[in-house]
């Protein structure tokens, strides 16, 4: 080959000398402040009398030190998870057609809501003109399922079957009640933009169980009607370092985007280019010390080995008929949510730390019952198939399971009320998730709501409050896990948040 | 160019400066007064450039001390006034100076006694800034008078001599509480320093009541929601352990708040003594998981505390995955990666080394049988074990009989039959088993 990869590098680069001198004005202050003198001083002092002990006195001042000793303490105490699966119903799921079960409304049909339960809290803007609020039950019907005797409705007959694998929270609560900031807040803890989401925090503070794949794979469904956007940043990394972002696999040919070589090259000496790539990106990484480049050469890195990795977690060829059947009909079809979810257990056993699954389409504000019902029937077999898999394996064992949106729906019909049709509003005041897995009691309810789903009534769990909880499985105090930008200290759970302990085995 | 944090470097040099313009002043001060006697007349000559050196050395000293005082690490009260003593003392040393230049003492010409009297002005502010200084490092009683009448205090040996009151609830409140509630600083106009002063209380209402829990602000305030605004200790400071609440319930309760008696001598004792045990370090009942409070886990006590980290850093570069799941004790969780079951015979040794640090191991898909894992019945406080897609027969349930603390174990798609997993069922705190697609399904 006619590289010159063995020979030694010279750099001669002129514009690099000018970023060298590009001290900006802080730096250059907290550096000078006392002088040149005793910059110079302090490099000799540091380089040849003091050594490593000068460096130690620093400790807990600079930013670098902090993070060092930050990550050093994780885990906390033993965590309970290892993996974590995130079933992440995006558009609202309502929890009166699924788990919240308010026999009461039947007799209240089509009756304005009281204004005692509403209290004058604010609607959005698509109901708030409504002149009337009118009550509407689940056209759906309800029976108990379980050792437990958990009320589960017709919709979920196959997350029935696995009720007492699950604990299902009644009472979270949210505090937006539009989609974006609603999600937002959801996956990073605050309702702006520009936080990590929570897959990034646990890669960052955990790192990876296997380096062949990422630690936080992001799946999106392809069978679901795209009524509410889906966007990366509620998979990004905020400011923390890119490699902790979430990757997202693709259905189809390409899994992960511009992974495969390309056409016509055969890829034998991809690996000496990507050696010399990296040499030459850690040369002008002295230089500037931009953290964007060691994170590009981490994912170069990755990348070259997902080139493998990646094609034989996909191959689904070796799976037995009987697992297609019992994740359903979709199964087979890449891209669904049903094939998603053999991908997620398929990611789980090789030690992906953080799966993440969207599927969208549940914002129903008219057309409620039709849209449930198609919904449920996309995910409620593949779902439960999931939960019985990864019990069957002894997964469950170390795995977390979460299912659940970003807000409920409202107890009154939006729109046009009709015996069989109608529409819910968004609804952030309570609503109805699930974890199931490793550290959380199987088969309980936690939380209630009032007899209009309207209001919590015992042990509400703030968005906040379940963050501090996912943390608390991993192994992770959540107000100890902080990252310092732009002059302060993040966490997840921003001041709140706080363990549901209850929940915990 | 390797770039060190300078502030905090000349930060820490206050310390050695300090020392400079003490000397340097007390020398000024003592020259002065001296050069009052004939014999050391010569002496007062001196004095001028000696105040100069002072006051150069004041600046230095003070100027490295407020940079170390951004640290932020110091009681503000006794920082403020040092510091602004210490200011103080510079300035008096560089007027000094100044009165003593020739040019000076035309334009205003001073008394020399009076001038002299400005020397022990600047003794007595010097001595004050020393002692304030020394306060910051060493703590507000390491000189005080209270040293003098202190006695000392003999460490209960055993529960039953011990007080309640003086051995145990005020040692534990005055290092929990007493930092702000104490004489001088009297936070919320309480002091915790003395029984006294618990039975008086602060600003709304009694710190104490003798039996009475509900009226006793001060177990109101340790044991709100920390969250709360009025929670005890407040700032962030290391708030009391669910033990440590205990014995002051206790003795609140069924020790109605006095001092001076032994808990041999208080009835129905006995369910505290644990706790005290605990807290005086005595006896072998360790503080356990509730005491460290913060997972509420309970934690078995055999775990070894700590670990040769050569031997994890070798089974990592031997290619085994070693994750830490609690620092202390160190519980580890080993995995080696499906399809290296043929390195088995190189990490054996050191594998063998951190058996008791094993909490969770993964050997799954690793073509391993029973012989071969002659080394698990030393993973005595394994609680998961995962051997699923090995060739293990019924034998493995002899190598798991003394595994007491095991909780699950994984033999999927292993030749396991219902004999083995009757057996492996005995084990007192095993709770799942998996055995799909196995022979006893």
């Amino acid at each position: 080959m006619s590289d010159h990869h063995h020979e030694p590098i010279r750099p001669y680069i002129p514009e690099f000398d000018a970023l060298k001198k590009g001290w900006d004005r802080r730096s250059f202050l907290t550096k000078t402040s006392l002088g040149l003198g005793a910059v110079a001083l302090g490099t000799l002092l540091g380089k040849s009398l003091f050594g490593n002990q000068l460096g130690q006195l620093a400790a807990g001042q600079s930013p670098e030190n902090l993070e060092a000793e930050i990550l050093r303490a994780l885990p906390h105490f033993a965590p309970k998870a290892k993996r974590v699966v995130y079933l992440f119903m995006s558009g609202g799921p309502s929890q009166f057609e699924t788990f919240d079960y308010k026999p009461k409304l039947v007799d209240m049909f089509g009756q304005p809501l009281p204004d005692s339960v509403r209290q004058g809290q604010r609607l959005t803007g698509m109901s708030g003109s409504q002149s009337i609020l009118p009550i509407v039950p689940s056209i759906f019907k309800f029976n108990k399922h379980g050792q437990s005797q958990t009320w589960v409705s017709e919709l979920l007959p196959y997350t029935a079957e696995v009720i007492d694998e699950l604990c299902v929270l009644k009472s979270i609560h949210s505090e937006a009640i539009n989609h974006d900031p609603a999600i937002t807040f959801f996956q990073t803890g605050n309702q702006l933009p520009g936080r990590p989401s929570i897959g990034s925090w646990i890669s960052y503070g955990l790192g990876t169980d296997n380096e062949n794949l990422p630690s936080f794979i992001v799946l999106v469904s392809k069978n679901a009607a795209k009524d509410q956007p889906l966007y990366a940043r509620l998979w990004g990394n905020g400011f923390l370092a890119s490699e902790h972002q979430g990757v997202q696999f693709r259905e189809g040919k390409d899994p992960v985007l511009f992974l495969d070589n390309p056409e016509g090259y055969d890829g034998a000496d991809r690996k000496e280019m990507l050696d010399y790539l990296s040499q030459l990106n850690k040369m002008q990484n002295e230089v500037n010390a931009d953290p964007e480049v060691e994170a590009r050469i981490a994912q170069y890195e990755m990348a070259y080995r997902m080139q493998t990795s990646v094609p034989e977690v996909m191959n689904i060829s070796d799976e037995p008929e009987e697992v297609f059947e019992m994740y359903g009909p979709d199964s087979k079809d890449p891209g669904t949510y049903a094939a998603n979810c053999i991908l997620a257990r398929k990611l789980l056993e090789k030690d992906v730390k953080f799966v993440q699954l969207y599927h969208q389409g549940w914002d129903h504000h008219g057309g409620l019952p039709g849209g449930m019902k198609q919904q449920c029937k996309a995910t409620d077999q593949p779902t439960a198939a999931l939960i019985k898999d990864l019990k069957r394996r002894g997964l469950l064992e170390d795995t977390l399971v979460i299912w659940g949106g970003e807000f409920g729906r409202t107890v009154y019909s939006q729109g046009k009320l009709l015996p069989d049709n109608y529409g819910r509003d968004h609804h952030p005041r309570c609503f109805t998730m699930w974890m199931a897995g490793a550290g959380v009691k199987p088969g309980i309810s936690y939380g209630e709501t009032d007899d209009f789903s309207y209001n919590v009534i015992k042990d509400p769990v703030h968005v906040h409050d379940f963050q501090a909880t996912l943390m608390h499985l991993m192994g992770i105090d959540h107000e100890r896990f902080t990252y310092k930008f732009e002059g302060r200290r993040f966490r997840l759970t921003d001041v709140h948040g706080k363990v549901v302990r209850d929940i915990l085995s | 160019m390797m770039l060190l944090d300078i502030t905090t470097f000349f930060g820490r040099l206050h310390p050695l400066l300090v020392h400079l313009p003490i000397g340097f002043l007390l020398m000024a001060v003592l020259f002065e007064i001296l050069s009052y006697f004939r014999k050391y007349q010569y002496l007062h000559a001196a004095v001028s450039f000696i105040l100069l050196m002072g006051f150069i050395a004041a600046i230095a000293a003070g100027t490295c001390g407020f940079i170390l005082s951004l640290t932020g690490d110091y009681d503000l009260v006794n920082l403020n006034n040092h510091k602004i003593a210490g200011i103080l003392v510079a300035i008096i040393s560089g007027l000094l100076y100044l009165f003593t230049t020739s040019r000076a003492k035309k334009l205003i010409p001073i008394n020399r006694k009076v001038f002299s009297s400005f020397f022990i002005l600047l003794f007595v502010l010097l001595s004050f800034t020393g002692h304030q200084g020394g306060n910051l490092t060493h703590g507000n009683n390491y000189l005080s008078l209270k040293t003098l009448q202190q006695r000392e205090q003999k460490k209960p040996t055993s529960v039953d001599e011990a007080l309640l009151f003086e051995d145990i609830v005020q040692p534990l409140l005055l290092m929990r509480c007493a930092q702000c509630h104490r004489e001088g600083k009297m936070k919320g106009e309480l002091s915790l320093e003395t029984l006294a002063g618990m039975l008086k209380g602060g600003k709304s209402r009694p710190a104490i009541v003798g039996g009475k829990l509900h009226e006793s602000e001060l177990y109101e305030r340790i044991t709100l929601d920390p969250t709360n605004e009025k929670f005890m200790p407040t700032d962030g400071k290391t708030p009391l352990t669910k033990g440590e609440i205990a014995i002051i319930k206790w003795w609140i309760e069924k020790g109605m708040a006095m001092d001076g008696k032994k808990i041999a001598d208080i009835k129905n004792a006995e369910e505290i003594k644990p706790r005290v045990a605990a807290y005086l370090g005595l006896g072998s009942i360790g503080d356990g998981g509730e005491m460290t409070a913060n997972s509420g886990i309970e934690i078995n006590q055999d775990i070894p505390q700590n670990i040769n980290s050569a031997l994890v850093d070798s089974l990592r570069k031997a290619g085994v995955q070693v994750r830490v799941m609690q620092h202390k004790p160190v519980m580890l969780d080993v995995t080696l990666p499906s399809g290296m079951g043929n390195q088995l015979p190189a990490i054996r040794v050191n594998l063998k080394a951190i058996a008791k640090n094993v909490i969770w191991l993964n050997l799954s898909n690793n073509g391993l049988t029973e012989k071969e894992l002659e080394f698990l019945p030393l993973m005595t406080n394994l609680e998961k074990l995962r051997l699923e897609k090995n060739p293990v027969t019924d034998g493995i349930s002899n190598q798991l009989a003394g595994l007491q603390h095991l909780e699950a174990v994984n033999l999927n798609e292993t030749k396991i039959t219902k004999a083995g997993l009757e057996k492996i069922k005995q084990l007192p705190n095993l709770k799942r088993i998996y055995s799909w697609q196995t022979l006893a399904e």
